[in-house]
C-alpha cells in the first residue's frame, strides 16, 4: 500500500532541511575545534599549554565515563583503571623495550588491547540476566583498588608506590603533545556524538531508560552494555597512552578510585548524558583547579565539593543544563529533531503449520518459598487464536505470562514456543522464537520519540547504523494500523514521556506488533483505557489474530472486552485452570459465575 | 593462636565500622558515601577531647552525639532530596564526604594527628603477648553488637525499623512515620560511624582522608549483607579471615584487596550475599 | 493529652465524604471522579470488578495516594495533604489486601505496629481477644505461618487496634471459608455495635458485602456506575456489573 506509506511519510519530509544541516554539525563544531586548538599553543604560555593538555586527556576520559553513565545509566568509577592500565602499559614497554618507532607501536597497541581485554573481563562480570545497575557500579569501584594495589605489588616492574619515571617517549615538543591530546580529544568526542546521534545511540538511552523493554525486543542490552564497556576501556587506555608519553612519568594514583570519583564529579558538574558539557567541564575545572589550589589548596576542594553536592540535588544536568535552557528561550534553539518516515513493509506469510500448536505448556507449576501461585496448568494455543486468561486478584495470571516469556524464571512443567523449549533461555532468545510481550504498566523508552521507540521495536531484524540515522523506518502493516488508529502516526517527534496513557499503551502495542510475532502475550492492555482506546485497541487484536494468524494470550479484567474479542476463554482461579472453554460456554458457566461473586474457595 | 586472636579482632574492627552503613542502606537503601567522613569526624572528636584534657574514653559519647547531629542535618538537607535518585544519592554523600575532609583539613591541617591510646600495653592470654586494645576493639564490638541487636529486636524504633524495611509501603499505611524513621535511623548510623572512628585511633591514623580505606571494605561488606545485620557479623568474620589469612601467607598487599575482591565474587554468584544463609 | 480529649468528644463514627474525587499513579488516572458518602457509624460497600479503582480510592483517603482532583473530608475537616500518620491519628483505621502482613514479624508485633505505644497493648489485645480468641495463643507465631483465614482475621484486628472511627477494609473475604467469612462479619457488627465505627469496605464478595452493608455503590472505571441500598432484591441487580 504505498500511498499509506507517503501519506503516513508526510510529517517527517516536512522537515527534511533541517536533518542535513544539523546532521553536518558536529563536523563543523569539530573542525573548527580542531583548528582553534591547533593554533592555541601559538598564544599561550609553557604552563597553561602543559595544564591543557593534561586536561585535555581527562576530558578524553569523560567523554568515555558520559557515555557509560550519562548516556547508557551505568555509574563507573571504573575508567581510572582503564586509563591507569594504558599508561602503565605504555610506559612499562617503552622502559623495558625502547622507544623505537616498532616499539612505540607496540607500546600503542598494548595500551589500548589490555584496557579492552580487561573491560570486556570487568564488562563480562558486571553485566548478566537480572544483574542491577548498583552490581556494576560495586565492580567498577573495586576494579581501581585492585589495579592499584596490583601496581603496588609489581616491585621493579611497576615502580610500587613511587610509579615508573624518566622512559623514552614520543619525540614532540610541548606543543607537539599539546596537539595530539587535542587531536585526540577532538576525535572521540565527534566520533562519540555521530555514535549518539545515530540509530544505534538511542540503544544506549534505550537500555539506560527500560532494559528489560529492550530484551523483550529481542535486543541484547547485556551484550551492549559488555561490547561498550570493552571499547571504552579501550579509549581510556588510548588516553593513558597520550599521558604517559606526554608527562613522562605514570603513578598508581592515575589508575586510582579517586580519580575514578574525579572523572564522575567532572562529568556531572559539566552535565552528563551531553558529551560537551563533561568535555568543556573537564577542561575548565582540572585548568582552574592547577591555577588555583596552588594558592588555594583546601578551599578549591571545598568549593568543588560543595559545587558538585548542590549540583547533584539541585541541578542533575549539570551546567550545561543552563547552557541547554538558555539556548532553548532563544528563537534558534527551537530546531525540530530528525524524525524518519514511517513505510510499511511486506509482512512475513501467515504462521505456517496450522495444525501443530504454537504455544505448550505441560503440568506447570511455581511457588514462592511455601506459597504456591501456579499448580498444574496444562494449555495449548494455536496459530490464529485469542485466548484471555480470567480470573480474580491473585489467581496467579501475571506469574504464568511471566513463566511464558522468560524461560530463568524457576518453575516447574514445560514451556514450549513452535515446539522449541524455553527452558533457560532469556527473554531476548525467547522473542527470537516469534513472542511478543506486552506489559500491564506501559513499557515504553521515556526519553526517546514515538519514532525511536519504534526503530528499537525493529532493531531485532533491521540492525542500527552506528553512524547514521535511518531515512525510513519499515513497518508492518498491522503495527502501522495501530499507529494510525490512535493518531501517534502524527506525533512520531513527541518524546514518548509525554504521552497519555492510553497512547503509551498503545505505542507499546505498536512495538511488539511490530517485532511480528507468532505469539504475542498482552497483560492488561485496556487498563486504565478510555472506552474509545479499548475499541480501538480491541480491533487492532482482532486483526492481528483472525487476519494475520497471529496467536495471542491475553491477561484481561474487563469482562466486556474479553467476550467481544476472544475465541476462547480460559478461566484461572487460585493457581489454577479452572475453566477453559468457548466464550459462550464460559460466560454462562455457574462456576465463572459464582468465582466472581466470591463464593467460591478452597 | 595469634592468627585467630587476628582473625578475631579484625572482624570485630570490621564490624564496627561497618555497622553505621548497614543500619542507614538497610532502613534508607541508600549508600551513605560519607561514612568514611563520619568515621573520621569521630577521630577528630577524639583529637578534640584530647586537647580539651577530658578522659579518653570520653572521647566515645561525644563522637556518637557529633556524629549523630550532623547526620541528622546532612539526612534532612542531602538525602531527603535524594530519596528516588539512589545512585545520585551517592554521588552526593561522597560530596559531603569531600567537603567534610576539607573542612577538617582547614580546621586542623593535613598532617597526622596523635591521640592517647585508650588502653597501651600488650597482655598474656593463652601463652601470647597480644594488644590489649585490639581486645578491647573485640569486646567493643560485641558491645556495640549487642546494643544495636537490643535497639533492632527490643525496641519500638527498632520494630518500626524493621518494619519499614521489610514493606514500607504497609509501614506507612499503618501510620507510622517513615520519614521520621529515616531520619532517626540516619543519626544513629552516623553516630555509629563516628564511634567506630574514636575505636580506630589506637589502630589507625588519624588525618582528614582516614576514612576513604574504611568506606570502601564497609560499603563491599554491607553489600554482601544485603541489610541484615546477622550478615554482617558473618561476612566480618569469613572476610576478615580472609584477610588475615592471605596477609599472613600470600603477600600483605592481596590481603588489603582480599575483601573488596571476595564481595565481589560473592555477589556474582549469590546476589543476596551473606543474608541467604 | 488534648489529642484523647477532642476524641473523647468526637461522635463516635466518622463521617466520610468524597466529593468529586480524582487519583491515580504517573499518567494512569485511576479514580475519575467519585462522590461518596458514608455517615457517622454507617458501612457502605464498594463493589467492582478488578482494577476498577476500588483499591486506589482506599489509598487516596488514607493519604498513601495523592489527591489529584476534588475534595476528601472527615468530619467536615478536608484531609487534604495530611500524611497516613496524621490520618492514622485522626482515628482511621486500615485493612489492606495487597502484601497486609509482616510475615515474619510475630502476630504480636504486627498488632503493636498499629499503636503509637506499647502502653495501649494491653487493653487493645483484650478487645481483640474479644472478636478472636485464637490470636490469644498465637502471639508469639510467625505472622506467615498462620493459616489464609487466621491471617484475615489478624488483618482485621489491627486495622481495630485504635480503636478506629473509621475504617477502610479492602477485600477482607478474599479467598475465605464461609465459616471464616462469617466470624468476620460477625466481628464487623460487634465493632460497629461497640464503638460506632463508620467502615467503608471494598468487597468483591457480594453476599458477604450485602449481608454486612447499609449500602452499596458499584465503581466502573474509576467512576461510580450504580449505587444503592443493601437489601435482599440488590444482589441480582449488582451482579450483573460484576459477572461476565
Amino acid at each position: 500500500m504505498p500511498e499509506d506509506a507517503s501519506a503516513i511519510g508526510l510529517s517527517g519530509s516536512a522537515e527534511r532541511g533541517r536533518p542535513r544541516l544539523s546532521r553536518a554539525a558536529p563536523f563543523v563544531v569539530a573542525a573548527l575545534a580542531a583548528a582553534a586548538l591547533w593554533a592555541a599553543p601559538l598564544v599561550l604560555d609553557a604552563f597553561a599549554v602543559n595544564v591543557l593538555t593534561r586536561s585535555m586527556i581527562y576530558a578524553t576520559l569523560a567523554v568515555t565515563v558520559d557515555l557509560l553513565w550519562g548516556f547508557t545509566g551505568i555509574l563507573t568509577f571504573g575508567q581510572a583503571a582503564f586509563f591507569g592500565v594504558g599508561a602503565y602499559a605504555t610506559a612499562m614497554a617503552l622502559s623495558y623495550l625502547g622507544a623505537t618507532p616498532e616499539w612505540m607501536a607496540v607500546a600503542l597497541a598494548l595500551a589500548v588491547v589490555a584496557p579492552a581485554a580487561l573491560g570486556l573481563a570487568v564488562g563480562w562480570l558486571s553485566f548478566y540476566h537480572r544483574s542491577t545497575a548498583l552490581y556494576a557500579s560495586v565492580i567498577s569501584l573495586v576494579l581501581p583498588i585492585v589495579v592499584t594495589q596490583l601496581i603496588y605489588s609489581g616491585g621493579e616492574w611497576t615502580g610500587s608506590s613511587s610509579g615508573l619515571v624518566g622512559f623514552e617517549v614520543l619525540p614532540l615538543e610541548l606543543e607537539g603533545f599539546f596537539r595530539l591530546s587535542a587531536f585526540a580529544l577532538v576525535a572521540a568526542t565527534l566520533a562519540a556524538w555521530v555514535f549518539v546521534r545515530s540509530d544505534a545511540g538511542r540503544a544506549l538511552v534505550a537500555v539506560r531508560d527500560n532494559d528489560a523493554r529492550c530484551a523483550y525486543l529481542g535486543l541484547s542490552p547485556k551484550r551492549l552494555q559488555i561490547a561498550l564497556t570493552a571499547a571504552l576501556a579501550g579509549v581510556a587506555g588510548l588516553a593513558g597512552f597520550i599521558f604517559a608519553n606526554a608527562s613522562s612519568v605514570v603513578a598508581p594514583e592515575n589508575a586510582g578510585f579517586l580519580f575514578g570519583t574525579e572523572l564522575v564529579i567532572w562529568v556531572a558538574l559539566g552535565g552528563r548524558g551531553t558529551l560537551l558539557g563533561p568535555v568543556l567541564g573537564t577542561v575548565a575545572i582540572d585548568y582552574l583547579a592547577a591555577n588555583l589550589s596552588g594558592d588555594l589548596p583546601f578551599l578549591w576542594q571545598l568549593l568543588l565539593g560543595a559545587t558538585f553536592v548542590a549540583v547533584i540535588i539541585l541541578l542533575p544536568g549539570g551546567l550545561a543544563e543552563i547552557a541547554r535552557r538558555v539556548w532553548s528561550a532563544l528563537p534558534i534553539g527551537r530546531s525540530a529533531g530528525f524524525t524518519p518516515r514511517l513505510v510499511a513493509r511486506s509482512s512475513r506469510p501467515a504462521a505456517d503449520g496450522a495444525g501443530a500448536p504454537l504455544l505448550t505448556i505441560e503440568g506447570l507449576a511455581k511457588s514462592y518459598g511455601s506459597l504456591t501461585v501456579l499448580e498444574n496448568i496444562d494449555l495449548e494455543v494455536r496459530a490464529g487464536e485469542l485466548v484471555s486468561l480470567v480470573g480474580p486478584n491473585g489467581a496467579g495470571k501475571t506469574t504464568l505470562m511471566r513463566c511464558l516469556s522468560d524461560g530463568t524464571e524457576p518453575f516447574k512443567g514445560a514451556v514450549s514456543i513452535g515446539g522449541v523449549s524455553t527452558a533457560g533461555l532469556t527473554p531476548n532468545r525467547i522473542v527470537a522464537l516469534g513472542v511478543g510481550r506486552k506489559f500491564q504498566v506501559a513499557s515504553v523508552f521515556e526519553s526517546l520519540t514515538v519514532a525511536d521507540c519504534l526503530l528499537l521495536a525493529r532493531a531485532s531484524h533491521d540492525g542500527l547504523s552506528p553512524i547514521g540515522r535511518a531515512e525510513t523506518i519499515g513497518l508492518p502493516q498491522a503495527a502501522l494500523n495501530v499507529l494510525r488508529m490512535t493518531g501517534l502516526d502524527r506525533m512520531l517527534a513527541e518524546p514518548a514521556r509525554l504521552l497519555s496513557h492510553g497512547q503509551k499503551q498503545a505505542l507499546e502495542l505498536a512495538m511488539v506488533v511490530a517485532l511480528e510475532p507468532r505469539l504475542i502475550l498482552l497483560d492488561e492492555p485496556t487498563a486504565g483505557l478510555t472506552k474509545a482506546e479499548r475499541t480501538t485497541i480491541g480491533a487492532a487484536l482482532k486483526a492481528l489474530t483472525g487476519e494475520l494468524g497471529v496467536a495471542a494470550v491475553l491477561v484481561e479484567h474487563d469482562l466486556d472486552f474479553v467476550r467481544e474479542i476472544s475465541s476462547r476463554i480460559v478461566v484461572l482461579h487460585q493457581g489454577r485452570l479452572a475453566l477453559d472453554g468457548t466464550v459462550e460456554e464460559v460466560v454462562g458457566s455457574e462456576l465463572v459465575r459464582t468465582i466472581y461473586s466470591g463464593a467460591a474457595h478452597g | 593462636m595469634l592468627l585467630i586472636l587476628d582473625v578475631l579482632t579484625t572482624a570485630a574492627i570490621l564490624f564496627v565500622t561497618s555497622i553505621g552503613l548497614l543500619a542507614i542502606f538497610g532502613v534508607l537503601k541508600i549508600i551513605n558515601f560519607a561514612h568514611g567522613a563520619w568515621i573520621t569526624i569521630g577521630a577528630y572528636c577524639a583529637v578534640v577531647a584530647a586537647k580539651l584534657g577530658l578522659n579518653p574514653w570520653a572521647a566515645a559519647p561525644l563522637a556518637f552525639v557529633v556524629g549523630a547531629a550532623l547526620g541528622g542535618l546532612a539526612e534532612l538537607f542531602i538525602i531527603r532530596p535524594l530519596y528516588r535518585r539512589p545512585l545520585d544519592a551517592i554521588l552526593a554523600t561522597w560530596g559531603l564526604g569531600i567537603v567534610i575532609g576539607q573542612l577538617i583539613t582547614l580546621g586542623f591541617g593535613r598532617d597526622v594527628q596523635f591521640t592517647p591510646n585508650l588502653l597501651p600495653g600488650a597482655v598474656q592470654l593463652l601463652g601470647v603477648d597480644y594488644s590489649a586494645y585490639r581486645l578491647v576493639a573485640l569486646g567493643a564490638a560485641l558491645v556495640i553488637g549487642a546494643a544495636f541487636a537490643f535497639t533492632i529486636e527490643g525496641t519500638r524504633l527498632g520494630l518500626s525499623a524493621r518494619a519499614v524495611i521489610m514493606n514500607e509501603a504497609l509501614a506507612r499505611g499503618l501510620g507510622i512515620d517513615t520519614a521520621r524513621v529515616r531520619f532517626v535511623t540516619f543519626m544513629i548510623g552516623a553516630g555509629l560511624a563516628s564511634l567506630a572512628g574514636v575505636l580506630l585511633t589506637p589502630l589507625a591514623s588519624v588525618d582528614p582522608n582516614m576514612g576513604v580505606g574504611w568506606l570502601i571494605g564497609a560499603f563491599m561488606l554491607v553489600m554482601v549483607s544485603n541489610a541484615s545485620f546477622l550478615a554482617l557479623a558473618a561476612a566480618c568474620l569469613v572476610f576478615g579471615a580472609a584477610q588475615v589469612l592471605i596477609s599472613a601467607f600470600v603477600s600483605p598487599i592481596f590481603g588489603s584487596i582480599a575483601i573488596a575482591v571476595l564481595a565481589a565474587v560473592t555477589l556474582r554468584i549469590s546476589p543476596k550475599g551473606f543474608s541467604r544463609a | 493529652m488534648a489529642e484523647a480529649a477532642r476524641r473523647a468528644e468526637a461522635p463516635a463514627g466518622g463521617d466520610l465524604a468524597l466529593d468529586e474525587v480524582a487519583s491515580g499513579y504517573g499518567a494512569v488516572s485511576i479514580v475519575k471522579g467519585v462522590s461518596l458518602r458514608v455517615r457517622p457509624g454507617e458501612i457502605v460497600a464498594l463493589l467492582g470488578k478488578n482494577g476498577m479503582g476500588k483499591t486506589t480510592l482506599l489509598k487516596t483517603i488514607l493519604g498513601m495516594v495523592a489527591l489529584r482532583g476534588g475534595a476528601i473530608s472527615i468530619d467536615g475537616a478536608s484531609t487534604a495533604g495530611l500524611a497516613p500518620a496524621k490520618l492514622v491519628a485522626l482515628g482511621v483505621g486500615y485493612a489492606p489486601q495487597e502484601q497486609p502482613l509482616f510475615q515474619d514479624l510475630t502476630v504480636r508485633d504486627n498488632l503493636r505496629l498499629a499503636l503509637s505505644s506499647d502502653r495501649l497493648l494491653p487493653e487493645a489485645l483484650e478487645r481483640a481477644f474479644g472478636h478472636f480468641p485464637f490470636l490469644k495463643d498465637r502471639l508469639s507465631q510467625r505472622a506467615g505461618t498462620l493459616s489464609g483465614g487466621e491471617q484475615k482475621m489478624l488483618i482485621l484486628t489491627r486495622a481495630l487496634m485504635l480503636k478506629p472511627r473509621l475504617l477502610l477494609i479492602d477485600e477482607i473475604s478474599e479467598g475465605l471459608q464461609p465459616s471464616v467469612v462469617d466470624r468476620i462479619a460477625n466481628a464487623l457488627a460487634e465493632e460497629r455495635a461497640a464503638s460506632g465505627a463508620s467502615m467503608l469496605i471494598v468487597e468483591q464478595n457480594l453476599d458477604f458485602a450485602l449481608r454486612v452493608s447499609d449500602r452499596w455503590a458499584v465503581l466502573k472505571l474509576g467512576e461510580i456506575d450504580d449505587e444503592g441500598v443493601a437489601e435482599a432484591e440488590a444482589r441480582d441487580r449488582v451482579l450483573r456489573h460484576l459477572s461476565v
